[in-house]
């Protein structure tokens, strides 16, 4: 018997034995080489959400010290940590995304209208409005975000863009943590109906704006359609 | 939200006193002068006897009078002196918000610089999460002594002095004159607390302290890229966070004298990247205040002048009431 080949050869004759699989078979992986975004669209995305994620760093950075509130104070120094690192990641894909090995601080706002949002939600200054300020990220935007990243997550290319997924997977996760943060300091702080109509008021005003502007990517509109 | 907070406009909550910074700017002013020090400080007696009503300080106002700042800052804190505990307190409590005002502070650049580099954006960020944890460590700390947030009025003086409106000149006052002299503050604490065997303290003050070499190392890095290519902008940084310094001095209790309370902490100060020759410009010049002598003998009338003064209010209540 011959002896079994560990490299292939020149000829047919010259193969190795070693079984023939498909790159998805062990462990079945049913993914299909389809998605919604080409190269230049994510690119574009990426640069949508790390221009939310900055600003969001930059504005509760700027609350810290306008807060009498000492948990809140403290708690959102972890907040603007991790926003920073999802911000940072973001603008780290964009070179891998053909945006130029400049391109890693680049952010772009979709249109005027989410620009304009994110100086309504930074507005809050005195002490006396942390309901206002918490309720801007908490219940409108940070919301907003996990829904338009877990969709960006299922619609992008599986294989292809699997590393913006990576990125995403890691972001929502921790800002889901942020939420349940933020929303249980708001649960508290709002422990009069006057006080919980002021936190509604204010997110349904914020909301309506986010709605008008076609959210972080301003696509909203169409993305609803999309799933219709 | 505007850019770029007045001192008077950081949010507290209930529990808190302000102080008047006025007293803490005159202290880094003082000369080598008994009498000068002694009229000062009675000038100021009316307003720190206010800013002291009704917080733990008031005992302290009551038995050394105004000038009891002077007596707490210039002796090192020992487990062995009477009122240990008491000027323990104080310090950790001043810690505790100078900590909150770190925590501003570094915040408060992420929002006032918009248009600074992205890594600094990151380092400012991690300094915010770093100096929230210290609020927290400190917090636990204070409760852990038996003190509680508000009993001492709080000094801005920190902030005031070292939130510039300039970037460069903002990390060179925040990241290395404060977070320099919280270096020499914690190497002291956990001095005081192997000193004492508390190791809850000793461990959480080393963590706190290794943080704040990174603090510096960000300063020190960002001061020489805002001014790479500018000698003369680098020159007014370098004299900026010299008269910080000399601020944060508080007349020579932090210093390299032998009596400092506070003595520079050179070895740290020279990982987060310090050099030699700052160190010594820092040792000559937080050392040019009043000497120990002048400081306890100023205490030491002022304490007579206000006691005097105390027993002749006494004196005076119970003649009216007599006649």
């Amino acid at each position: 018997m011959s002896e079994q080949r560990m490299y292939p050869g020149m000829t047919p004759e010259e193969k190795t034995t070693f079984t023939p699989y498909s790159a998805f078979d062990i462990p079945a992986d049913l993914r299909e080489l389809t998605g919604r975004y080409d190269v230049e669209s994510m690119a574009r995305r990426c640069r949508n959400f790390r221009y939310a994620e900055e600003w969001l760093l930059m504005m509760m950075g700027g609350w810290i010290a306008t807060i009498p509130e000492m948990p809140v104070k403290t708690g959102l120094g972890k907040v603007i940590w991790e926003t920073a690192q999802a911000a940072d990641e973001l603008g780290k894909r964009l070179p891998e995304l053909r945006c130029g090995t400049k391109s890693v601080d680049a952010s772009e706002s979709a249109n005027e209208g989410f620009a304009a949002l994110i100086q309504s939600i930074s507005e809050p200054e005195r002490p006396d409005l942390t309901i206002e300020k918490l309720a801007g990220p908490f219940d409108v935007l940070m919301p907003h975000l996990v829904d338009v990243y877990e969709r960006t997550m299922r619609e992008t290319d599986q294989i292809c863009d699997s590393p913006t997924i990576e990125i995403l997977e890691d972001i929502v996760r921790k800002r889901r943590r942020h939420i349940t943060w933020g929303q249980e300091v708001l649960d508290r702080l709002c422990d009069t109906d006057a006080l919980r109509e002021r936190r509604r008021a204010r997110a349904a005003a914020l909301n309506q704006e986010l709605v008008k502007s076609g959210g972080v990517t301003g696509t909203l509109a169409e993305d609803r359609r999309a799933l219709n | 939200m505007k850019r770029f907070l007045h001192h008077d406009e950081l949010a507290r909550d209930s529990r808190f006193v302000r102080q008047d910074n006025a007293q803490s700017t005159v202290l880094a002013t003082l000369p080598d002068d008994v009498d000068t020090i002694v009229n000062t400080f009675e000038q100021f007696s009316e307003m720190i006897e206010g800013s002291v009503k009704g917080t733990a300080a008031e005992p302290l106002f009551e038995s050394y009078g105004p000038g009891f700042a002077l007596t707490i800052l210039n002796e090192p804190i020992d487990p062995d002196v009477p009122a240990s505990l008491t000027r323990l307190l104080l310090r950790m409590h001043g810690i505790f918000v100078g900590e909150i005002q770190a925590l501003e502070g570094a915040a408060r650049s992420l929002w006032d610089f918009p248009d600074a580099p992205w890594d600094f954006k990151m380092n400012m960020a991690r300094q915010a999460w770093d100096e929230a944890r210290h609020v927290q460590i400190f917090e636990k700390l204070l409760n852990h002594l038996g003190g509680e947030v508000g009993m001492f009025p709080e000094s801005t003086f920190l902030f005031e002095c070292a939130c510039s409106e300039e970037p460069a000149m903002r990390v060179a006052g925040v990241n290395r004159g404060l977070e320099g002299l919280a270096c020499d503050v914690f190497r002291d604490m956990i001095k005081y607390a192997e000193k004492t065997g508390d190791e809850r303290m000793r461990q959480a003050v080393d963590y706190v302290l290794a943080d704040e070499l990174t603090h510096v190392r960000f300063g020190s890095e960002w001061v020489r890229e805002f001014t790479k290519d500018d000698p003369e902008h680098r020159k007014r940084v370098n004299e900026y966070r010299r008269t910080v310094d000399k601020q944060f001095s508080f007349g020579g209790a932090r210093s390299d004298r032998e009596d400092a309370a506070i003595p520079i902490a050179w070895d740290d100060r020279l990982e987060a990247g310090f050099t030699e020759e700052e160190l010594k410009d820092l040792a000559e010049l937080s050392s040019s205040g009043p000497t120990k002598k002048t400081l306890v003998e100023a205490a030491r009338i002022l304490r007579e002048r206000h006691l005097a003064k105390r027993e002749a209010a006494a004196n005076g209540s119970a003649s009216e009431a007599q006649s």
